[in-house]
């Protein structure tokens, strides 16, 4: 199994992402019902991973941070899922 | 290392399975460009007719230019002003867009590049079946109220082929109530 995606509040952030282009750090935090320094410690470590991707800019003058799933993280998320699946299946 | 069980396994499952049926794929499609498209495409239409036919100086044609590139400019800056108060874009979104500019940008270049081949009531109805692919498209991803605007603008091209006197009315009123009138109703279903 894809140790990274061992953590419920990451495997939460793909699946998140999974559907759409991108979505921006705050609505992710609402989503999972997340401290933002909980996600962003989180974050950090699936876009270090290749898993996600960042994009920093303004809007209305404040900045915003958006994240994007990559090719890689999907890939990642579809094998560690059929690795859950097994897993259950197995009992 | 860190291992999972199969309770935590079927949790992380659920999870999974419940953010991904939240995901809502509705189509922001935005109300404005319908209207702003439809009237726009109606205008150019009549008043081509009217220059044409009914006596109007060809020197009017010169407002074409000038509302073809209001439109854009409005459609840029909207575009503009939505993305960036989004929180989040679907990849649904992103193939719609896709389709969008690439069927308005075909019917672009057949009207301004292919004039000779689609003069006249042809660039209007070229128009048309790109409006027409649009709306069905957003049809096709369960909004009714597309698909009843996209059956509108494909009944008034061919009402055209068989009522010619009146073709350029009619496509008019099909891009004025099937396009601008599917935007009207957008808005009016977002408030």
């Amino acid at each position: 199994m894809d140790e990274l995606l061992l953590s419920k509040v990451r495997l939460g952030v793909v699946a998140e992402l999974l559907s759409y282009d991108w979505v921006a750090f705050a609505e992710l935090a609402r989503s999972l019902d997340v401290t933002g320094g909980n996600l962003g410690a989180h974050l950090g470590k699936l876009v270090e991973a290749g898993y996600v991707e960042e994009e920093k800019n303004f809007v209305n003058k404040r900045p915003q941070t958006r994240y994007r799933l990559t090719q890689r993280g999907r890939d990642a998320f579809a094998d560690h899922v059929s690795q859950l699946q097994s897993l259950i299946k197995a009992l | 290392m860190q291992r999972i069980d199969a309770t935590e396994a079927r949790d992380h499952i659920e999870m999974v399975d419940r953010i991904l049926a939240e995901s809502h794929q509705r189509l922001c499609t935005g109300g404005e460009y319908f209207i702003v498209w439809g009237v726009i495409s109606a205008y150019v239409t009549i008043l081509a007719d009217t220059v044409g036919h009914r006596g109007l100086p060809a020197s009017a044609l010169w407002t074409v230019p000038v509302v073809l590139l209001a439109g854009a400019l409005f459609s840029i800056v909207r575009g503009r002003l939505t993305r960036s108060v989004l929180k989040r874009s679907s990849l649904l979104q992103r193939e719609f867009f896709n389709v969008l500019w690439l069927t308005l940008g075909m019917a672009f270049v057949a009207d301004v590049a292919v004039f000779n081949i689609f003069a006249g009531l042809a660039s209007a109805a070229v128009w048309s079946v790109a409006e027409a692919i649009v709306l069905l498209y957003i049809g096709m991803h369960g909004n009714r109220r597309a698909q009843i605007a996209g059956v509108l603008v494909v009944v008034s091209l061919i009402v055209a082929n068989f009522a010619h006197p009146f073709a350029a009315y009619i496509l008019a009123a099909g891009m004025l109530v099937g396009y601008a009138g599917f935007g009207v109703s957008e808005l009016l279903a977002r408030d």
